[in-house]
């Protein structure tokens, strides 16, 4: 057989079916678009020279690793649709005499031909885009932008090697596909006919249970940490409960409606449950998938754009003030007011130097540790609590000050004595009378209303108690305690924290010189170590901190739209192949009802209610998913000091809206596809 | 007036563009009493499957009239047609057309449901119906499940539920087997006799020698047809043989 001829029935083989070609190559330029711009915004000088662009450089490459390992299984799952169609056409060719080593010449030409271009249409359209995308990123992240144009020769190198190693895993599986089968097969592969599924209860039932566990657990997380690990098992659940619930459920759930005779035995629904029923069990899978992947792209969305719009919220919440330093003192021996002037007046001789003036300028002392809640009060064993810093639901954060400083803080006029302390409690409830913390005992006299925001305790995630002293001296025991280093456990420290007028490098500078300063005295406690240099406090500056809130959350935000592009774009095709594929079934399906005198209206209607359910219900499902999953990620955001359930909520909502907008549009356009493909046979 | 007539129909297929033009059908005319069991024969391309497709007001002839009952076909309203179909006319196919969605029993039942009938009304139309064809047992089974006589079974039975007034059969015994053709065309006799108006295309002479006539049709003309009269089976499959021989040597019947 002469050499070009396969070329060229590669080619009228693509150009003839071009209903199923044209959006698998579309697909396959999109993925390779997003690939490139992902790769170089993760290269890009002007990503990576932004504060904080490291951690972009990192979400962006696994965003690309992500995409990578999606891409290769959308593709395999339209590629093996794509074959299915073409092996009546290569069972033809084997019959007249073609074999299969020729047949996969034909297929290595049309995998050529495909991947080519592309790959070359999608790196064209990648570069073309990738200013675009880089000005959006900059944007998102607050970061200043330039308007070099640049096409950095190693994205297109691997772009061209992740695709080429992606189609031809493709390829390969198209020859061993179409090697293994024999000829006949490959002629009828096509029209096998199926055994209509019986329900299986079973599976449906575990299905409905999996999703009801998933759900309960969801809803009832308490802690946000601990809830990363419930998470996890309730987002597998999910996945699980919903392939098995379209796949076994619903089939089920036809079944009793087959059985309710006098729903059944309606012409408008009659024949839509039956085929229904008859193609969920294959199809079930696809929409699972379709569902999973919509809940993934709302979840993913509502989640970023509510970090991302609450960034600010975060950064309050986070911090008070504008430059906070808590200095970590060695013992209570140490934190006298004659120690401390020292600091302050190095830190006022800073503010001169820099001629800045301080605002809201506040000061205390207060002592923190972590310990563990059991029946005989708290245990300060460093290994216990260490055992518990994962599921930290039994740990609490317990703050002292003294009543003097309270006082001075608060504005109040309380008296202590000996032993006697009040308490506030956050995120937990103590009622004891007696708070037992390692040797200590002290007698709750009552309860505070307010307490000064101690550290982190506002945006920390263990629960946390605190405890009004008459002073120090009553915790002084606490001193002594080490952890596994040898390090203190008690925490004492002096907060100092002001505003300035302006977030900018010279309020970072100060903050500097301030936190250095620390080494010239010897109130701070040294960490193990063992240089005797070193000095302990735990110190932030908005200036320094905010870039990295907003190329974090930014850059999320950014990935989180591109994969969701990505997704939504799959999705379609999904439904694209499913709808088409169903058209060419449901063919001589709808020319049989038209012989036995079902009318053109009854036909339209009863395509209407079926594509409708069938495409709708993995929306459905999604939202409802979604509406359980808000309560963990909500908890979760929590852990990034988002405390606007409100602006999530909103967030969400525009979520579906939009989402919904972009599926009624792949509704309208693959119905019509299908429509088409019905009505062909019709005359 | 007979029950259904069939006069001077012509139908000529043209090309999308008009250009070529293919007479099928030049000018068919007959007649078919009620209660008749009617064969049409002819080769490939003799026009019968147009013929069939025109009475089953699949197709719409270019000239001619049919008269089904004192109604006149040409006159239904394109919308009207497909219930019309429903109510009137019961069908049997070479390949069955069952539908593969449905058990037996729901694929018998499709006529009615679509006429909107209820479930009791459906099944008590059904119960004698199944068990005069033998399929009583099988109404729970999935086509894929029987064989190939059961599924052409099942299709008479959904052609019949409706009562209609005519049974249009292409070529039923097409696609089954010796056995499965003989006891169909025992059925057709039996359904016949209890007063049932059938018009059979077919190629098979052992098909058209259980009608009580055949018709011949050749170059979209009917050219001969043979009455039973007392003849048997084998007598009028005789006289079936000789006249398709003739025909097909060109010779004149007398």
């Amino acid at each position: 057989m002469k050499a070009s001829i396969f070329p060229k029935l590669a080619r009228t083989g693509i150009i003839k079916n071009k209903k199923i070609y044209l959006p698998y190559i579309l697909s396959g330029i999109g993925m390779v678009m997003m690939y490139y711009i992902v790769d170089f915004l993760s290269r890009a000088d002007s990503v990576t020279s932004i504060k904080g662009g490291g951690n972009l450089s990192t979400i962006l490459s696994m965003g690309k690793f992500v995409i990578a390992a999606f891409v290769l299984m959308f593709m395999l799952y339209t590629n093996s649709f794509l074959i299915r169609r073409r092996n009546k056409e290569f069972g033809l060719y084997n019959i007249l005499g073609m074999d299969k080593k020729s047949i996969t010449k034909i297929i290595t030409w049309e995998s050529l031909f495909v991947s080519v271009i592309s790959i070359v249409f999608g790196l064209i359209s990648g570069i073309t885009f990738s200013k675009l995308s880089e000005l959006a990123l900059l944007y998102l992240t607050h970061s200043e932008t330039n308007y070099k144009f640049a096409i950095p020769t190693d994205s297109i190198k691997f772009t061209v090697i992740v695709f080429a190693a992606i189609y031809f895993l493709l390829w390969i599986k198209s020859v061993i596909r179409v090697r293994r089968t024999d000829t006949l097969e490959l002629m009828h592969s096509e029209n096998t006919g199926e055994k209509p599924p019986k329900a299986n209860w079973f599976f449906a039932l575990v299905g409905v249970i999996a999703l009801g566990i998933a759900y309960t657990m969801s809803i009832t997380i308490k802690s946000p940490l601990s809830a990363i690990f419930s998470f996890l098992v309730a987002v597998i659940l999910v996945i699980v409960g919903t392939y098995i619930v379209f796949m076994a459920g619903s089939v089920a759930l036809c079944k009793i409606l087959q059985k309710n005779k006098k729903y059944y035995y309606k012409k408008n629904h009659f024949v839509s449950v039956s085929s229904m029923a008859y193609r969920m069990k294959r199809n079930g899978a696809g929409l699972a998938s379709i569902c999973i992947l919509s809940t993934m792209v709302l979840v993913m969305i509502a989640s970023s754009a509510s970090l991302y719009f609450g960034a600010d919220d975060s950064i309050k919440a986070r911090f008070p003030q504008q430059n906070q330093i808590e200095c970590y003192i060695s013992s209570f021996d140490k934190l006298t007011e004659e120690n401390i002037a020292k600091v302050r007046s190095g830190y006022n001789d800073i503010f001169k130097k820099y001629n800045l003036t301080p605002e809201n300028l506040t000061e205390y002392t207060y002592a923190e540790i972590t310990a563990l809640n059991s029946k005989k009060g708290f245990d300060t064993d460093a290994s216990h609590v260490l055992d518990n810093m994962v599921i930290y639901d039994n740990l609490r954060q317990l703050y002292f000050t003294t009543v003097d400083e309270y006082n001075r803080v608060m504005g109040t006029n309380i008296h202590l004595n000996g032993n006697d302390i009040m308490v506030h409690t956050l995120r937990c409830s103590f009622d004891e009378k007696i708070l037992q913390l390692g040797d200590v005992k002290l007698n709750v006299l009552g309860k505070l209303d307010s307490y000064p925001e101690f550290g982190n305790a506002n945006v920390d995630v263990i629960p946390s108690i605190m405890v009004v002293v008459s002073n120090y001296n009553v915790i002084k025991p606490l001193e002594t305690l080490a952890d596994y280093n040898g390090d203190q456990m008690l925490d004492i420290c002096w907060h100092y924290g002001y505003d300035l007028d302006k977030v900018d490098a010279q309020a970072n500078e100060v903050f500097r010189a301030q936190v250095e300063s620390l080494a010239n005295y010897d109130i701070t406690r040294h960490s193990s170590d063992g240089t005797g240099n070193s000095f302990s406090y735990n110190a932030s500056c908005l200036a320094e901190e905010r870039d990295d809130f907003y190329t974090t959350f930014g850059g999320l935000f950014f990935i989180g739209v591109l994969l969701s592009i990505i997704f939504i774009f799959a999705m379609a095709m999904i439904i694209y192949y499913k709808q088409i594929s169903e058209g060419y079934e449901d063919q001589s399906r709808f020319e049989i009802m038209q012989k036995v005198g079902m009318t053109k209206k009854d036909i339209r209607q009863s395509i209407n209610s079926q594509i409708l359910t069938i495409f709708f219900a993995p929306l459905g499902f999604a939202m409802l998913h979604l509406a359980f999953a808000i309560p963990p990620i909500w908890k979760l955001l929590q852990l990034f000091n988002l405390q606007n359930l409100n602006l999530v909520l909103i967030t969400t909502f525009i979520a579906i809206a939009v989402f919904a907008v972009f599926y009624a549009v792949i509704y309208k356009i693959t119905a019509r596809s299908y429509y088409n493909i019905v009505s062909e046979a019709k005359e | 007036m007979s029950y259904l007539e069939v006069n001077s129909i012509k139908k000529i297929y043209s090309t999308r563009f008009g250009g070529n033009k293919v007479e099928a059908l030049h000018n068919v005319n007959f007649s078919v009493e009620q209660g008749e069991y009617v064969a049409i024969m002819g080769e490939s391309g003799s026009g019968k499957t147009t013929l069939l497709n025109i009475l089953a007001a699949i197709l719409k002839p270019t000239s001619g009239s049919i008269i089904l009952d004192g109604k006149e076909m040409s006159c239904i309203k394109d919308s009207e047609i497909a219930e019309f179909r429903r109510d009137n006319l019961g069908f049997v196919f070479q390949d069955f057309n069952l539908l593969d969605t449905f058990t037996l029993e729901d694929n018998i039942y499709l006529p009615l449901v679509l006429s909107g009938k209820s479930h009791a009304e459906m099944s008590k139309k059904l119960e004698p119906l199944a068990k005069a064809l033998g399929i009583a047992q099988l109404l729970g089974k999935y086509p894929y499940e029987v064989s190939g006589g059961q599924k052409q079974r099942a299709a008479v039975a959904r052609a019949l539920i409706t009562n209609p007034k005519l049974i249009l059969a292409d070529e039923p015994t097409g696609a089954l087997d010796s056995k499965s053709t003989d006891e169909l065309l025992n059925m057709f006799a039996d359904i016949n006799r209890s007063g049932q108006t059938i018009v059979m295309v077919t190629h098979s002479v052992k098909a058209a020698s259980t009608a009580n006539r055949v018709l011949f049709i050749k170059d979209g003309e009917v050219f001969h047809q043979i009455y039973r009269g007392n003849s048997t089976d084998e007598q009028l499959y005789q006289k079936i043989s000789d006249t398709l021989t003739m025909l097909a040597t060109g010779g004149d019947i007398k």
